[in-house]
């Protein structure tokens, strides 16, 4: 290419430049839009026409009628169009967007459905008070997830407090330290990020909780939940210390310092907003496990403030306790527990969205 | 990491003059060995409780099927519960995986780039939707329009052998239960498909269409292949993922200690990680807790290998892709 380039006169070649990020098989021809939009109407009109006026099934119609007419519409089209070559693209065109539209109508269902039926339980005292004198069939005017709110964000403390520290030690040992054992530390990381919750809860149950060194507590259930926010505290915080500009390292070093201060003078405040990123995706990672606190933490109906001794409840295990209850209050308030933990989660993610996206080193 | 070699040797010059240094330099090092030490210690502690379960069960732990605790002598085996862990994540991924590559194939060559990053925004959403709130919607929403389909999957594609149904009872099957671990797979693997596919240098994608290619062309001979590593690394990811989903499926799959081969659409399966909890609630002694120990060694056990194998195969095409 660049032996070439002198063939053309300056100005050519940088109108060349601006061509390359031009995308060819974006653009498309008049006539195109115009059959994709008959490919796309036809079908449909028949299938609702058929909806209305022939006694099948909906699930059926849709898969088995409405696709195939689809795809035989749309690879018409296409053959009108572009020829045979365009059958292939027009099929993988139709399939990529109905299976966006699928995953689109599975999401919208789950909030849909988890804001229109936990609405209903949601109200001041169901944040705030707490499950005891409250059965199952017990109206939605009394009791609430307090202590399941409560017992969540003790344990999830617990759990930042242990894994926060090792988690950011071992992205410092990778981008820092970078000792001999560096490939086997991050094969390691990605190892335990692939344990299982239900693993992770068994460990802490077999080695503190049978062995009678800690009952089930909220202890417990954060040493749990620190086994699963341990890897992917380390891995986001690796990548955030790779984006730290080595000349801040060599400068700091070139000016005296030590390795450690250099560490947490320099890097660490240099990368504050990913390490704070790291952390609070590491909470969204753990916050709605259930299996872990099943086994480590136990349940409770009373408000527990002690993180030891005794066991503790949680919004997760909260819902898993009361999803498959025969009384319709009960499963409301299993839907209200849904709806605040995701919004819990959601809030968790936009707020590591807007801080990850300010630049680093500033 | 601009000069890495040069870096490294004179950080560790650095790193061993100062007495500070060096037990900042050990305490490091020591943290940074916390996720050997935990996995040793699951592998230790686990795996020690599959003695006393092999001492009175035998290999039929793991080749049988059956939970017989409080006969003399009690029998138990987890072999349908292991198959039946492999049999829901196969139907995860034979229903979620073509989603999830259609999905990314959507969201790089196809969607306009801002409707590409709102969707990816929600995907990434649907990634951090905990199990339970998944079982809990998979129990009461998805429940009823999965009886549905398989009456009509049934009805129609009945003479098929895995979609025969002689009880005519449709409820907690494992087709449920895989469709919801592809619900769980889906954003998974789409977020590394996606990644890996949109790492296809555009200069290749424009020379296959300056070549007369047309996009399933470009994508069947330049896309796929060049990102057909981490694509592979994706969806065993979300296998991984899959077979330790636990409380998920608990709500939506009946566990039946009878091996269900293939009837996918049959009453009744098996899951490992669904059974250690389902039991635990109403454990009957300390012989009982063993055992559901040794099964959680085993489950421990398949997910490691599956995500380790995930892992390499990721690793390795994102440094050939580089």
């Amino acid at each position: 290419m660049t032996t070439h380039t002198e063939v053309f006169d300056e100005s050519r070649l940088v109108e060349l430049r601006e061509q390359l990020p031009i995308r060819p098989w974006r653009s498309k021809p008049r006539r195109f839009t115009w059959s994709v939009i008959i490919a796309s109407l036809a079908p449909a009109v028949f299938v609702g026409l058929l909806y209305v006026f022939a006694d099948i099934p909906g699930a059926l119609l849709l898969v088995a009628v409405y696709l195939p007419v689809q795809i035989f519409a749309s690879g018409l089209a296409a053959y009108v169009t572009r020829g045979t070559r365009g059958i292939a693209d027009s099929v993988i065109i139709v399939n990529a967007i109905g299976a966006t539209v699928f995953t689109g109508i599975i999401l919208a269902s789950l909030l849909g459905s988890l804001i229109i039926r936990g609405w209903a339980a949601l109200s001041a005292h169901f944040i705030f008070q707490n499950n005891v004198y409250i059965n199952p069939s017990t109206p939605l005017e009394y009791g609430g997830i307090g202590h399941a709110i409560l017992g969540t964000f003790l344990i999830v403390l617990i759990s930042a407090v242990i894994a926060v520290p090792i988690g950011i030690a071992t992205a410092v040992y990778i981008t820092e330290v970078r000792g001999r054992a560096v490939p086997y530390v991050r094969f390691f990381v990605q190892a335990m990020s692939g344990v299982p919750s239900v693993v992770a809860g068994l460990f802490i149950l077999t080695t503190l909780v049978v062995t009678g060194a800690l009952s089930q507590s909220a202890l417990a259930g954060g040493l749990a939940y620190a086994i699963l926010m341990l890897p992917t505290v380390a891995r986001t915080a690796e990548e955030v210390l790779k984006l730290v500009p080595e000349e801040l390292r060599t400068g700091a070093l070139a000016l005296g310092s030590t390795r450690s201060r250099t560490v947490f003078r320099v890097v660490l405040p240099a990368a504050k907003t990913g390490i704070i990123t790291a952390i609070i995706l590491g909470i969204a990672r753990v916050i709605g496990e259930t299996a872990p606190l099943l086994l480590a933490a136990g349940n409770a109906d009373q408000t527990v403030v002690n993180p030891t001794g005794s066991p503790i409840s949680s919004i997760p295990t909260y819902i898993f306790n009361n999803v498959a209850l025969p009384y319709p209050d009960a499963v409301t308030r299993a839907w209200g527990a849904a709806l605040v933990l995701i919004v819990l989660v959601a809030v968790l993610f936009t707020l590591a969205r807007v801080i990850g996206a300010r630049k680093p080193g500033r | 990491m601009a000069n890495p070699d040069l870096g490294q040797r004179d950080l560790q010059a650095a790193a061993t003059s100062h007495r500070g240094d060096r037990i900042f330099n050990r305490v490091v090092t020591g943290a940074a060995f916390t996720a050997l030490l935990v996995l040793a210690g699951i592998a230790v502690f686990l795996g020690i409780q599959v003695i006393p379960a092999f001492q009175s069960q035998g290999l039929s732990f793991l080749t049988s099927t059956g939970w017989d605790i409080n006969t003399d002598p009690p029998t138990a085996g987890i072999f349908g519960m292991l198959y039946g862990s492999l049999l829901i994540a196969g139907i995860g991924l034979v229903i979620g995986t073509p989603v999830a590559l259609l999905l990314s194939i959507f969201l790089v060559f196809i969607a306009p780039p801002r409707v590409s990053r709102i969707l990816t925004n929600f995907i990434d959403l649907m990634a951090a939707i905990p199990s339970v709130i998944l079982g809990l919607w998979a129990f009461y929403i998805l429940n009823s329009q999965a009886q549905v389909w398989q009456e009509l999957l049934n009805q129609y594609l009945g003479w098929i052998p895995i979609f025969q149904n002689d009880s005519g009872n449709f409820q907690g099957t494992p087709f449920i239960a895989g469709f919801v671990l592809a619900i769980m797979m889906i954003p998974i693997v789409t977020s590394v498909t996606r990644e890996v596919l949109g790492r296809t240098p555009p200069e290749l994608i424009n020379a296959s269409e300056a070549l007369g290619c047309s996009m399933w062309t470009m994508l069947r001979y330049v896309a796929l292949p060049y990102g057909r590593g981490g694509i592979v690394g994706g969806i065993m990811l979300g296998l991984g993922r899959a077979l330790g989903e636990t409380v998920a499926v608990f709500f939506v799959l009946k566990i039946v200690f009878d091996t269900n081969w293939y009837h996918v659409i049959e009453s009744g399966g098996g899951s490992v990680a669904t059974l250690i909890v389902s039991r635990f609630g109403e454990v009957s002694g300390a012989f009982e807790l063993n055992l559901l120990l040794a099964a959680g060694f085993f489950l421990f056990l398949g997910t490691l290998i599956v995500n380790v194998i995930a892992n390499l195969i990721v690793t390795r095409t994102g440094r050939l892709q580089k």
